[in-house]
This record gives C-alpha cells, sequence and structure tokens, in this order.
C-alpha cells in the first residue's frame, strides 16, 4: 500500500509522517510517534481507553485514520499538563485514587475533561452515564465518579 | 519507576484523618506511581521503543477440534512488508517447560503452534511483518484447511461425561449422607457458574529481543521469575540470561502469571528473524489465547435442626478443563470452613471440553464455592424462617471446621455486625416481595466471603544512597494493588526517612528475586522483606555512625542513635544533628546497602531458585497452630423492575477483615475493585458458545459484558481487621482477591428477596425472572 504524507498537530507540536493511509491514529500515536500514553484496550471503539481530543471532543482513536486527523487539534494524555502542573482532572484523579492499574485512565481523564466541558457532569448520575463509555476493570468507578465531581466543581468555583 | 516531573500538591498527598501520617506504614498516602499514570508518562511493557522492531500478528483455529490439513501461506509471504510466515513446520524446535509446581517436564519437543487442534482459537500460524498493518493484512491471507472432528462444547454437552474424580480434592468428616438423612430439615440445590474472563484492559502481549544468546522479553507479568524460567526453559538456555522487563502491568486479576504459548510464538519469531518482535493479542484473542475461570457445577445439600442449626453438608462439584490440560477449579473451598458442622462431605470431578485449559482469576475456588454455599445458607434460612443474617451467627464457625485449629484472626462476626449496623438490616421485612418502591421490587441480601492468607518467602535490596534517598529493588510486581507506594511506606518508616526520599524499583527481574503476585499474597510477602533489609540498612548505617572514628557520634560512645525525617540523632537529642547524607560523607561511604530475605536462614540456592520460580514452597494457611483466612460480609440492595425484570444494584456495604492495612486509602479501592467484579459476575458476565462449532461468539467487550461505570452504585467498605501476627510480619492478611468472593451470592439472595425467584444459575439475567 502507497504511503502518503500525514501532518498531525499534536499536543501543539506538528509531526510530519509518512504512513499507509490505513494506520489508525492510535497505532500513529503508539507505533510512530512515541505517544504511547493513549492505550489500545481493544482496538474496536469498545473500551474507551484511546479516548483523545480532536478540536477538543472526545474521539476514539483506534476509530479515527490518522489521516482523518489530518489539520485538526489533537490533545492526548501527555498534552494535559501545563507547564508541570497537574490539569484539575489529573489532580482530583491522584487525590481520589480513581485508578488501580492505570492503563485506562488516560482514556478516563480525558473523557473526564471532555465530559465536565460538554456540561455532563451536573450529578453523579449524569456522570456515571456520560462516562460510561470508559471501561475500568480494576473497578475504580466510584473513584472516577468522585474525582469528576470534584474537578466539575473547582471548575465551576 | 519512571522519575516524576510533575509537582504534586501536598493535598494530593493524601490525607491523615485518622491520626496516621500519610506516609507511614498504615498510612493514606496516595499512589507514588500515580502521577506517572496519570500523565500518560508511565511506560507499559510493550510500550518500549525499540530500534528494528518487527509486528507479530496470530492466526487462530477455526476449528474446535480435528488436525490441520495443510496451510498454505503463499499469499501470505508475497504479502507487502511480510518478514516470516510461521507454522508448526517453519517455527524453531523448543523444549517442553516445568510446570508452576517445578515438576520435572516430559523431555519432549514444545511446538507453540498447533497441528492437532483441541479448542477453537488455538493458534496455528503467526505473520511476521516490517509493520502491524502489513502483519494484520497478511495474516488475513493464511489459508488453514483442517480436518475436522466432533467436540466437546461444554459442561452441558451430552459427550461431556462425568469426567474425572480429583480424590485430592476430597474432605471429609463425621458421617454426611447419614446425617442428612437424619436431619429434620433438608435442602439441596445445583448452582452453576459460566465460563468468566479476567477481561484486563491492556491486553496480554510482549516484545522478544535476542542479543545473542540473551533473551530480553518486555511483557506484563505478576511473575517475573516464574515467566523467566518457563523462556529459558523452552529456549534452553541458563535462566540468568532471560530478563524479563515488566514496570506496570494493565491489570491481570491471575491471567498475567504464567509465559504462555503467545509468548513462545513471538521469543521464537525474534530469534528467527534476529530482530525484536512486538506481539500483542487482538481483544478477541484474549478469550482464546489462555484461560479465563472454568465453568462450574455445584450441589450443595444441607441437613439441620428446625433451629437452622447445620447437621450435615453434603457438596459435590465439577469444572471443565480442556482436552490436554488440567485445571482444578477448588469447589469445596468455602464450602468446608464457613460453617460449623459436625458431618461433612465435599468432592469434586473435572469434566473435559474443547477449551484452552482455564485458569486463575480473582480468588480461583473461593469465588464459585461461595457462590454456592453462601446461596445454600440463605435456602435454609427462608426454609427454617431465620433471618438471614442471624442463620449465618447460629452457623459460626468458632475454629476451621476442617483443619481443627484456631483461627489466627476471624472478624467475621465483627463483619457481619459493622455491615448490618451501617447497612439498616434491622430494618429489613423479612418476606419476599415485601419491599417495593413504585413498580421496583427492592431486596436486600447478605453473603459471606474468605480468602486464605498464602504466604511465601521473600527478597528485597535497600540501598541507601550518598544523597539520603533511598532506592527499593524487587522483581515483584504492581498491577494496580499498590506495591511501590506500599514499599516506599515501609521502608520510610523503617529506616526514619520521608516517602518522598524513596524510590521503589520494581518489575526488573535483574532485581532481587519474587515469587508471584497472586493469591493475595504479595503485599505480606515483600513488606516483610523490605522490612527486613531496611531494617538490616538502618543498623549498618547507625553501626557505621557509632562506630567509625570519622563519624561526628564517635566520641558520643552511644550504643544506639535514632533516625527520624531523613536525619540522626541521640536518643535523648543532646550531641550531633546531621543528616544521612552528611554521615556518609562524613564517614567516606557512597551509599550502604542491604539484601533482606526471609528465607529460613539454611536455604541453599536450589531452595531460593525454587521458591522464587515455582509454587512449591509457598507455606499452607493451616500450617503450625492456626488456620489464616481473610473475610467479609456484603450487605447489597437490588431493584429489580417488576415488569421487566432487570436487576440494578442500588446499594453495596461490605465489612471487610484483611488484618491490617498497609495503606486504608488503596486497599479501599482494591475491596471496591474486586465488589464491582463480583457485580459483573452477578448480573453480566457469561461466556457464549457457538454450539454448532464449539467457539465463544461474545468474545469482545461489546458482547462480553463487564460493568460499566452507569451499572455501579456508591460502595461503602469498611475495615474490621485487626493486626494478625501469624499470617505476615507486619500483620496484614490478604486483600485483592477477597472483595469478591461472596458479592454474586449477595446479589442473589437479594433478588430472592425482591422477586421470590432463586436464581442459582449465573448469571441473574432478566429472561431468568420473567
Amino acid at each position: 500500500m502507497t504511503k502518503i504524507p500525514v501532518h498531525l498537530d499534536i499536543n501543539g507540536r506538528h509531526h510530519e509522517l509518512q504512513i499507509e493511509p490505513r494506520v489508525t491514529l492510535l497505532d500513529a500515536l503508539r507505533e510512530r510517534l512515541g505517544l504511547t500514553g493513549t492505550k489500545k484496550g481493544c482496538d474496536h471503539g469498545q473500551c474507551g481507553a484511546c479516548t483523545v481530543h480532536i478540536d477538543g471532543e472526545r474521539v476514539l482513536a483506534c476509530l479515527t485514520l490518522a489521516a482523518q486527523a489530518e489539520g485538526r487539534a489533537i490533545t492526548t494524555i501527555e498534552g494535559l499538563a501545563r507547564e508541570g502542573e497537574l490539569h484539575p482532572v489529573q489532580a482530583a484523579f491522584l487525590e481520589r485514587d480513581a485508578f488501580q492499574c492505570g492503563y485506562c485512565t488516560p482514556g478516563q481523564i480525558m473523557s473526564a475533561v471532555a465530559c465536565i466541558r460538554e456540561g455532563h457532569a451536573g450529578s453523579d448520575e449524569e456522570i456515571r452515564e456520560y462516562m460510561a463509555g470508559n471501561l475500568c476493570r480494576c473497578g475504580a468507578y466510584p473513584h472516577i465518579v468522585a474525582a469528576v465531581r470534584q474537578a466539575a466543581q473547582e471548575f465551576a468555583s | 519507576m519512571t522519575v516524576h516531573n510533575i509537582r504534586v500538591g501536598e493535598s494530593k498527598r493524601g490525607d491523615a484523618s485518622d491520626g496516621t501520617l500519610a506516609e507511614a506504614v498504615g498510612g493514606r498516602l496516595s499512589r507514588v506511581d500515580g502521577p506517572a499514570k496519570i500523565t500518560g508518562a508511565a511506560k507499559y511493557a510493550v510500550e518500549q521503543q525499540l530500534e528494528g522492531l518487527a509486528y507479530a500478528v496470530l492466526v487462530e483455529s477455526t476449528i474446535a477440534s480435528g488436525k490441520v490439513r495443510a496451510i498454505d501461506t503463499a499469499s501470505a509471504e508475497a504479502s507487502p512488508g511480510v518478514l516470516r510466515v510461521l507454522t508448526p513446520d517453519t517455527i524453531i524446535s523448543l523444549r517442553t517447560a516445568s510446570d508452576w509446581l517445578g515438576t520435572t517436564p516430559p523431555d519432549k519437543p514444545y511446538c507453540p503452534l498447533a497441528r492437532d487442534i483441541t479448542f477453537s482459537g488455538q493458534h496455528v500460524a503467526a505473520v511476521v511483518a516490517e509493520t502491524f498493518e502489513q502483519a494484520v493484512a497478511a495474516a488475513a491471507l493464511v489459508n488453514v484447511s483442517y480436518d475436522e472432528t466432533p467436540s466437546i462444547v461444554d459442561l452441558s454437552d451430552g459427550k461431556a461425561g462425568d469426567g474425572i474424580a480429583i480424590d485430592a480434592m476430597t474432605k471429609e468428616w463425621g458421617d454426611a449422607p447419614a446425617a442428612f438423612a437424619a436431619a429434620p430439615v433438608r435442602i439441596c440445590a445445583a448452582y452453576n457458574t459460566p465460563r468468566e474472563y479476567q477481561a484486563p484492559m491492556e491486553p496480554h502481549g510482549l516484545i522478544a529481543r535476542w542479543e545473542g544468546d540473551r533473551l530480553t522479553v518486555w511483557e506484563p507479568s505478576q511473575w517475573l521469575d516464574g515467566m523467566a524460567r518457563t523462556y529459558a526453559e523452552w529456549f534452553e538456555v541458563p535462566f540468568e540470561n532471560v530478563r524479563l522487563v515488566s514496570p506496570y502491568i494493565g491489570g491481570g486479576f491471575g491471567s498475567k502469571a504464567l509465559a504462555l504459548s503467545h509468548g513462545a510464538v513471538a521469543a521464537s519469531a525474534a530469534k528467527m528473524i534476529g530482530r525484536p518482535v512486538k506481539l500483542v493479542m487482538t481483544r478477541p484473542q484474549t478469550f482464546t489465547g489462555y484461560g479465563g475461570r472454568a465453568a462450574t457445577r455445584q450441589t450443595v445439600t444441607i441437613g439441620a435442626d428446625r433451629d437452622g442449626v447445620i447437621q450435615s453438608i453434603v457438596h459435590r462439584g465439577v469444572n471443565e478443563t480442556s482436552i490436554d490440560g488440567m485445571w482444578v477449579e477448588p469447589l469445596g473451598s468455602v464450602t468446608s470452613i464457613m460453617y460449623a458442622t459436625p458431618n461433612f462431605s465435599s468432592k469434586q470431578n473435572v469434566v473435559r471440553v474443547n477449551s484452552v485449559v482455564p485458569g486463575a482469576m480473582r480468588a480461583p475456588g473461593e469465588n464459585p464455592s461461595a457462590f454456592g454455599i453462601e446461596s445454600a445458607i440463605d435456602e435454609l434460612a427462608y426454609e427454617v424462617g431465620i433471618d438471614p443474617l442471624e442463620i449465618r451467627l447460629r452457623n459460626y464457625a468458632e475454629q476451621d471446621p476442617h483443619a481443627k485449629k484456631a483461627w489466627s484472626t476471624r472478624q467475621l462476626r465483627e463483619a457481619f455486625a459493622a455491615g448490618a449496623e451501617r447497612f439498616g438490616w434491622s430494618r429489613r421485612s423479612p418476606k419476599p416481595r415485601s419491599m417495593r418502591d413504585g413498580n421496583q421490587l427492592i431486596g436486600w441480601g447478605v453473603a459471606a466471603g474468605t480468602y486464605p492468607v498464602r504466604r511465601a518467602y521473600g527478597e528485597a535490596v535497600v540501598r541507601i544512597l550518598a544523597d539520603g534517598s533511598v532506592e527499593v529493588e524487587s522483581s515483584s510486581i504492581d498491577m494496580g494493588q499498590g506495591t511501590y507506594t506500599i514499599l516506599a511506606q515501609t521502608a520510610a518508616e523503617t529506616l526514619g526517612v520521608p516517602a518522598d526520599d524513596v524510590v521503589v524499583k520494581l518489575g526488573d527481574s535483574r532485581f532481587a528475586r519474587a515469587g508471584v503476585s497472586g493469591g493475595s499474597r504479595l503485599a505480606g510477602v515483600m513488606t516483610g522483606a523490605v522490612h527486613k533489609a531496611a531494617t538490616s540498612a538502618l543498623d549498618q548505617l547507625v553501626g557505621l555512625a557509632i562506630s567509625d572514628p570519622r563519624s561526628p557520634f564517635h566520641a558520643l560512645q552511644a550504643n544506639t542513635l535514632v533516625v527520624a525525617n531523613g536525619r540522626i540523632g541521640s536518643p535523648r537529642g543532646d550531641g550531633p544533628d546531621v543528616s544521612i547524607a552528611e554521615l556518609l560523607k562524613s564517614v567516606g561511604r557512597d551509599r550502604i546497602e542491604a539484601t533482606g530475605d526471609t528465607m529460613p536462614a539454611n536455604s541453599t540456592a536450589e531452595d531460593r531458585y525454587k521458591n522464587y520460580t515455582t509454587i512449591a514452597m509457598a507455606l499452607p494457611h493451616t500450617e503450625g497452630d492456626y488456620s489464616r483466612y481473610s473475610w467479609c460480609a456484603h450487605f447489597i440492595e437490588v431493584r429489580v423492575d417488576e415488569d421487566f425484570g432487570t436487576v440494578r444494584v442500588s446499594r453495596v456495604v461490605s465489612a471487610l477483615d484483611s488484618g491490617r492495612l498497609y495503606n486504608p486509602k488503596l486497599a479501599e479501592s482494591q475491596w471496591k475493585g474486586g465488589i464491582i467484579m463480583g457485580i459483573g459476575q452477578a448480573l453480566l458476565e457469561e461466556g457464549i458458545m457457538d454450539r454448532r462449532h464449539g467457539r465463544i461468539v461474545n468474545n469482545n467487550l461489546a458482547d462480553y459484558l463487564v460493568p460499566t461505570n452507569a451499572d455501579i452504585p456508591d460502595i461503602e467498605v469498611i475495615s474490621v481487621g485487626i493486626p494478625d501476627p501469624h499470617s505476615s510480619a507486619l500483620g496484614g492478611k490478604g486483600v485483592g482477591e477477597l472483595g469478591i468472593v461472596g458479592v454474586a451470592p449477595a446479589i442473589a439472595n437479594a433478588v430472592f428477596h425482591a422477586t421470590g425467584k432463586r436464581v442459582r444459575d449465573l448469571p441473574i439475567t432478566l429472561e431468568k425472572l420473567i
């Protein structure tokens, strides 16, 4: 398959790749760019571990071809903390122990940031519903809800 | 561990609400590996970036039984980027390795790609290519033809038969059948659990790299030394030549403790092409590339008097295993110890079916065992008209009924009391279908759980460096239990330094050896080993300070000194007060190092190898005068839609006895995680077979339903444990497995209370209620 040039804007940095058009954004991040914070859990859009932001919206990187993301602003977990300061959602995850093995965590955090931004963190019930696309087999759900609630309140105040 | 350059505010360090300093053992210190995990900096095993990496993709059998007639690899080999296609005929020959008991293996070759097919999803070929995409595309071009033979799909298959009696599982005392026959109240019921899958979020996979006859494997692992042993035996290289690296593990739940055939394929491929090879299972492959929890069947009969006092328990169990492998899921493990009974009989068979050999999944044995006995005693409670909590207290086992030994500690009565109080059990209306909220039937159920305290010997290195910082090294692992954190707390407390000054390095088989991280044993083993090593390092440090002529303490002629907050001084507070770094500088030392192991003093090198690479030296939980278990009681509320039969868990209060908690914040997380997996087991999880082809059909995370955030209510956990000196050096018992045990029966009991329907067949899906 012929390779094509793909230009990606990730966490404010420009990257140029020569890749086959069938390469997913997830595999471009993990296998070509060394950005392994975005996780592969199922490769079929079933688990949410690969959640990233494209133009500020949460997107599953495993169901997105890298070429589709060209010219759009991609944010991954590596781009969330600014100048060494944790994002409030990251800080809340640490404080509330909202993870164990850590593998679903980047996807949970990216979803949580978007969930709050979307206005879907108004109640515990709403948080549970709008975070339901991110599986956590360690079972950190109650602590994830607590972390999202806490971060949402920090943003609101 | 990755060095973190992220500032973490003081408030994020964990609270000290109960008066315990957050970083002391028993304090609520936040995960020290947390910053790496929440920023994406934590590099999991297959995320290592290596030069010249090639990608392998597996091809799996599409029949459940028969022989591979031919494998046509021509199209795959001609596909762009393909470096090699591996088949049973072209893969290099390996030797059969020993099992986890260390039993000498048969002297015969081992081929991780199968010619003889015993289950659907067996690895038959693999494609290695320059890129992942090329390997995936070429793997689809491998054309395998088969001679198919009839298969046994599962336990319900007419061809399955009664199986093989496992005499080692038989437990009997008194005359159980006679006592049952004579009992005024008798109940008898069958309880089934389906195939369940660990489904860790990180799929199994590895990167294998050969340098001459040295092999490095980056692979998520619950047991580096055990897996290194297997790789060494497969490839006939010395154990020391194999290095396993597994700094973080994306969940294991029992499934990542052993080297598996896909690992042999990847390491073979790397050797054959002379390049590092990465092989990661697809999510569907994780359902057949290794075994989940075996499907089980149990019959529990209880004979009791009219007051509900048990006179006899007769228990029969069956679990499935594979055609050529053996897995025994010990189904009588809880049955035989939970309640006092003068007469008891438990026997177990295993039945061969065309499946991958089942494996360990969170509380293997105890989990399905508890589903049987904890459902059955609930049935007895209704039969005799006694509250389900009261009947458990009436049959409380004051000592281990099987081993006939005293419990080391058993805070189960306290768990029942604390859980019932918090849950409001006394407000329960006893009759089924007597509590409702609109069209929702409400049910309250209780069940107990337990897990034995598995003990083993451990080893650790503790190093005090020139700048006063401390390193702890061990080839044990952290898959989310909090090993990094509790070992930092242990070293910090023992040495008298801030936890921030301790760096814990885990997950590399070049570090001090470690046994399996399974059976909830790691925390107890490793805190003991680190405590011992740190004590030895502290003794060296104080010894130097007292005796070295260059030390500022030399003139003091003290017998001992105190180290606190990284500074050394005399116990009376007079004399010098210097930092550890200053002392080391003054005596001209750049480090102090101590290795601590908890092996018996006369242990040989062979003993050590056996201890760390097999489970043969694990200490029985009933060794000596005591029987050692963790305990718990779950109180669960369900809401069942009266029209549709949908079940929602709406409230959970669990009280648990894991002895002393090394870090309650992290232990509570693990308990809740176990409870949540138990909710999945009760209501959602089930491997569904295509009976025509003997193939699992829901082999993905959209169809094999694990709990989502929206399925889980608030969960309250209460620690009722007390330090147990017979279970571990620092007084803890097991945490990780305990939480799941008893959850499914508590939910089934709650569903009965809500609906009047007894579901004995997991999961409790709506069609079983309408």
